[in-house]
């Protein structure tokens, strides 16, 4: 896990603050130097989320907001700027969706921008953005999602490989024509038959007779910029002998290079959304690849991989929520002027409640996108992959419901091409999809959680089971008090609270779902022990609970920051902030009834019978309405 | 169509002259339609066979119902009134017997007499013809029938012919007829309603029986999840296919014909039948057989029967014996195998006793896997090898594997005593009625009827 501090070295050799401390809603500043961060003696390994499963919230890892220095800010700024505007002048998205490709003329801008390198660091010739930075410039790129996807899949997974585990020999042969955007990378693990199963990997990579180089064989299916890259990150199984002896076909990440030859790409695939971006397939045939173009160790692939994969996905939060502030503007441009029975739309609570849904989902999307970053740009070696997944789940399943909605104010007009809003749509859709369907990252989220928890509760559960009465009688009495409604002071409000007293009502809820959470979680796994592997409907609840406890967490600590420093609307953030948690508070208990045992509110059985029965006929089972039998 | 519609129409007189006598009675009937029907228990579905029945839930009728004794003797005088009514069939059958000729009976009887003497056992009569005449699933046919009754006389007029059991011969026997009916497994339509209605009114005993008719009939019809066709196909080959995706519920399971039927005759003027070989496996089968350690047997087991309606197939198995409890390897886990989350959880708890479910499932026990089935249309070890040699394409493990055939002798030898060619299959007999006509409980028992039957035949088989 070292691997994330490599990344974010660069905010911290410049000595950049992120993070204010202290920070109080009676607006006591404790003064630091803000270019300096504070330094901790020992090494943190522990987020938010994780903490959660126990039923504990650590206050510290979320409250205060994070934030950037003043000089990081302005830096930004000027950043910012010119792509917003190359991006609102220069960047034709219809023409991009309808012709199924950028321009050269486009990705030539986008060069010069130095959108390619964002996350390189600068003594590569890259921009060397934080994570926060880069969530930042994510915000604006989502505005198209063909390129916002083809520049994903060129530095937030193609070339991460080089960052999270290349050696300097590498980096330095790589990353400045990759950061300038003359190279273009792409990742390549995907194959036929092998989606999130490693184990069906079936591209080999054989040392070749004089033992100089690799010769690789296999095909690669659904890469991003397939058609174009230059530098593949490709993942492929090698020969390798383990302590014992015995042979083993490991994992191994390897840089190839398309002037290695060997290497066909296939037709671009023709997508539903995203449709400016080249996917295809790419065969390789007996490519060469020399020794030093390993990634990591031999044999080290699949680490490689996981770490790729989980650092690439916070940055969907601020996309989403970039994409969303667009539609709100568009949205209500039309709602406000557009006029049914002599009353504008905008008047009609129907379509009101789905303006506050575009702005609460925005928002909250927003507010964990940036409290993630900015904990992956703390110093030490934060663990955020849990909280990323969270935030990739949340977002992506939130602007497609968002976006849709937009589109229903609109109506008939929505549903032409005369709109950009099918095509938002269309592109939105693959957000649920790609870099781990929201399925299998619900199963992360509330796997890895309960693997934690776990391993810390195995102790108190045995002794349980095994029939110590001072712990019945203990457990009796916690769950009689949660019954009633009871909580633990966990600091949140009160004297001496971290949250803004206007928001106290929603901390309490917070508390109150982390204090039951974490007793239903002890439930579950009393109940279901390491076997909760296969329950997946009692993980998927796991897992929505924590999502919305991550999200309750991150609009409180960014609403009470917002009040504290007086930031413009901070009274509508509040406002946004209290109806999430109240919506979330009632969710979140429904859940968590649905997870005791005999609820009557949960329907998994029946659920999961009428999958068997239509699964078992390969078809839907009931008779026409219209038949008879006599 | 056209029944329902002046039923209505009578209806409608109804509600405009309320004292209109008729009228009236076919109101009544439309409220029974909806109003509650008279359960019958479920012996119904299996008692196809017995010659008659009592009535059962109305008491009124157990209080009129003749004792068992009178029954018999009511049998014999009909036996007897019957021979004069057979020749009305039999001289129409000197043609041919078919649905017209039996239409040309009964017309000729409604011709003969105006008053219909005799109806009752012409009725009789013409039940038992049905079958001989293939009519006995014809609808239409037993309609006519029922036309056959004089209408209006039979209806009580006052409640004391109410009370008591209004002509109960007449009675009896449309309650014959349409026992008969559901002993074929044929619904009554709103034709036969009519009939009823009009020949004895709306709350006679004939109705109620067709009230429990249709009370039972629709909710049985589908009652049986595997339902089998009605008519089999004869082509053994088709058979086979048939009866081999029957047991192989597996959606994915191939059928395959290795050998088509064949009879050729040599230049020495021998006669050669090369049997049919239907095979069927699934690809889950492939991928069990390719693991099978080829250091253990497979067996050849068979012939096994598979009752399909009234026909008896074979089937052979390829299976081996499950593994010895020591010797089960379980995949080790491979923590490098998925990307995204853990395909297992470091921890020492188990599950609680009490979220163990149903920790006992039958069809769970350890059997030993079941590789592939066959069907053939002779069951000697050179036929089934053709079949072992075609696996043989899709499994190579086969080709090292020790096949070893553990062959019943089976009852084909007790069927072909002359030394027939080998045939399977019991001859067909006449189609038993099955419950809402797919199967089911009627097959179930027809197939207890004839393994009693073949009993010693096995038991010699495995003597030898």
């Amino acid at each position: 896990m070292s691997l994330n501090r490599i990344i974010n070295s660069k905010s911290f050799d410049i000595g950049k603050s992120l993070l204010a401390f202290n920070l109080r809603y009676n607006g006591k500043f404790v003064p630091h130097p803000p270019q300096y961060r504070c330094f901790r003696t020992q090494a943190r390994s522990l987020a938010y989320a994780k903490d959660l499963f126990l039923g504990q919230i650590n206050k510290a890892e979320v409250f205060p907001y994070p934030e950037i220095g003043n000089e990081e800010l302005e830096e930004l700024n000027q950043f910012v700027a010119p792509v917003e505007k190359f991006f609102n002048e220069n960047v034709d998205s219809k023409k991009i969706d309808e012709d199924a490709k950028i321009p050269a003329e486009t990705l030539d801008g986008l060069k010069e921008l130095g959108l390619f390198g964002m996350q390189v660091p600068e003594e590569y010739g890259g921009l060397g953005l934080s994570n926060t930075m880069y969530a930042r410039l994510g915000e604006i790129t989502a505005l198209d999602g063909s390129i916002a996807v083809t520049l994903a899949a060129h530095q937030a997974i193609g070339l991460k490989g080089i960052l999270i585990a290349g050696t300097d020999a590498q980096k330095e042969k790589y990353l400045p024509k990759l950061a300038s955007g003359e190279h273009v990378a792409a990742f390549c693990l995907t194959e036929p038959g092998s989606g999130s199963d490693a184990a069906s990997v079936t591209t080999r990579a054989t040392l070749s007779e004089d033992g100089t180089h690799y010769l690789l064989n296999g095909s690669k299916m659904w890469i991003s910029n397939g058609g174009f890259a230059d530098i593949m990150t490709v993942f492929a199984k090698t020969e390798v002998v383990d302590q014992e002896g015995v042979k083993k076909d490991k994992m191994t990440a390897f840089l190839v290079e398309r002037a290695f030859g060997g290497i066909t790409s296939g037709l671009p695939e023709d997508k539903m959304g995203i449709r400016g971006s080249n996917t295809c397939e790419v065969v390789y045939d007996n490519v060469p690849v020399p020794l030093e173009n390993v990634i990591g160790e031999v044999g080290g692939g699949f680490k490689v991989a996981m770490n790729i994969l989980n650092s690439g996905r916070f940055s969907m939060g601020s996309s989403g929520a970039g994409m969303m502030k667009k539609l709100i503007e568009m949205t209500a441009e039309y709602a406000t002027t557009r006029k049914q029975f002599n009353k504008k739309l905008s008047e009609f609570g129907m379509i009101q409640e789905k303006f506050a849904l575009m702005a609460t989902n925005a928002f909250v999307m927003e507010s964990m996108a940036y409290l993630t970053a900015g904990m992956m740009d703390r110093p030490g070696v934060p663990d955020c992959s849990l909280e990323a997944a969270i935030v990739k789940v949340f977002s992506s399943e939130g602007s497609w419901i968002c976006v849709s909605e937009a589109l229903q104010v609109l109506g008939g007009l929505g549903f032409t091409k005369n709109y950009a809003y099918e095509r938002y749509l269309r592109d939105c859709r693959i957000l649920l999809i790609f870099e781990g369907t929201n399925e299998i990252l619900r199963m992360y989220i509330a796997l890895t959680g309960m693997q934690y928890a776990g391993k810390i509760l195995t102790g108190k559960i045995k002794e349980m089971k095994r029939g110590n009465l001072g712990m019945a009688v203990g457990m009796m009495g916690q769950k009689l008090r949660s019954s009633f409604g009871g909580t633990k002071d966990y600091g949140l409000t009160g004297k001496d609270g971290l949250v803004h007293p206007s928001l106290a009502d929603s901390a309490l809820k917070l508390e109150q779902n982390v204090y039951l959470f974490g007793s239903a979680v002890e439930s579950v796994l009393y109940r279901y022990g390491k076997s909760i592997v296969d329950e997946q409907l009692v993980l998927k609840r796991v897992a929505d609970v924590i999502i919305n406890l991550f999200a309750m967490t991150a609009v409180l600590s960014r609403a009470s920051r917002s009040i504290s420093i007086g930031l413009r609307n901070h009274d509508h953030e509040v406002l946004l902030a209290n109806t999430f948690c109240a919506e979330a508070f009632f969710k979140n208990n429904y859940m968590m009834t649905q997870l005791q045992k005999h609820a009557p509110e949960n329907n998994d059985a029946s659920i999961k019978k009428i999958a068997e029965q239509i699964l078992e006929k390969r078809a839907y089972v009931c008779a026409h309405p219209l038949d008879r039998t006599f | 169509m056209k029944c329902a519609r002046c039923l209505l129409r009578l209806q409608g007189l109804g509600s405009v002259v309320p004292s209109a006598r008729p009228a009236n009675r076919y109101a009544y009937l439309l409220q029974s339609t909806t109003g509650p029907v008279l359960t019958k228990p479920l012996v119904a579905f299996n008692s196809h066979g017995e010659a008659s029945r009592h009535f059962h839930g109305s008491s009124a009728w157990a209080k009129s119902s003749p004792p068992p004794s009178d029954l018999k003797e009511k049998e014999k005088e009909i036996d007897k009134s019957l021979l004069s009514r057979d020749e009305l069939f039999e001289r129409v059958a000197r043609d041919a017997k078919t649905k017209a000729a039996f239409d040309k009976a009964i017309e000729a009887f409604t011709k003969r007499d105006r008053r219909r003497r005799g109806h009752v056992e012409f009725i009789y009569a013409a039940l038992q013809k049905m079958v001989e005449f293939g009519v006995e699933r014809d609808l239409a046919v037993y309609n006519r029938l029922l036309d056959v009754f004089p209408k209006e006389v039979f209806v009580p007029r006052n409640f004391i012919q109410r009370m008591f059991n209004h002509y109960p011969r007449q009675q009896e026997c449309a309650v014959q007829l349409l026992e008969q009916m559901e002993n074929h497994g044929i619904m009554p339509n709103v034709d036969t309603k009519v009939l009823l209605v009009q020949t004895f009114g709306e709350k006679s005993h004939p109705m109620r029986k067709y009230q429990r008719l249709m009370y039972w009939f629709p909710r049985f019809k589908h009652v049986n999840p595997f339902p089998v066709p009605r008519l089999l196909p004869s082509d053994p080959v088709d058979l086979a296919r048939l009866g081999l995706t029957r047991i192989a519920n597996d959606l994915d399971a191939k059928v395959t014909v290795y050998q088509m039927p064949y009879t050729d005759i040599t230049e020495t003027g021998e006669e050669i039948t090369l049997p049919h070989i239907v095979g069927t496996q699934s690809p889950d089968q492939v991928e069990l057989l390719a693991k099978h350690d080829p250091s253990r047997p497979v067996f050849v087991e068979g012939p096994f029967p598979l009752w399909l309606r009234n026909v008896c197939v074979y089937y052979y198995v390829l299976r081996a014996d499950p593994l010895p409890p020591g010797e089960k390897v379980e995949e080790p886990y491979d923590p490098e195998r998925s990307l995204y989350y853990p395909l297992q959880l470091s921890l020492e708890l188990e599950r609680d006793m009490g979220d163990l479910g149903d920790a006992f499932d039958v069809e769970d026990l350890d059997e030993g896997p079941v590789f592939a089935m066959c069907m053939t249309g002779q069951g000697d070890q050179a036929t089934l090898n053709q079949w072992i040699s075609g696996l043989q394409e899709g499994n190579a493990v086969l080709g090292r594997v020790p096949t070893l055939f553990r062959l019943d002798a089976g009852p084909r030898e007790l069927q072909s005593p002359a030394g027939e060619s080998h045939r399977p299959h019991p001859p067909p007999e006449t189609d038993p009625w099955v419950p809402g006509d797919e199967g089911g409980a009627g097959a179930a028992r027809q197939e207890v009827d004839v393994t009693l039957e073949e009993e010693p035949q096995h038991s010699r088989g495995v003597k030898q």
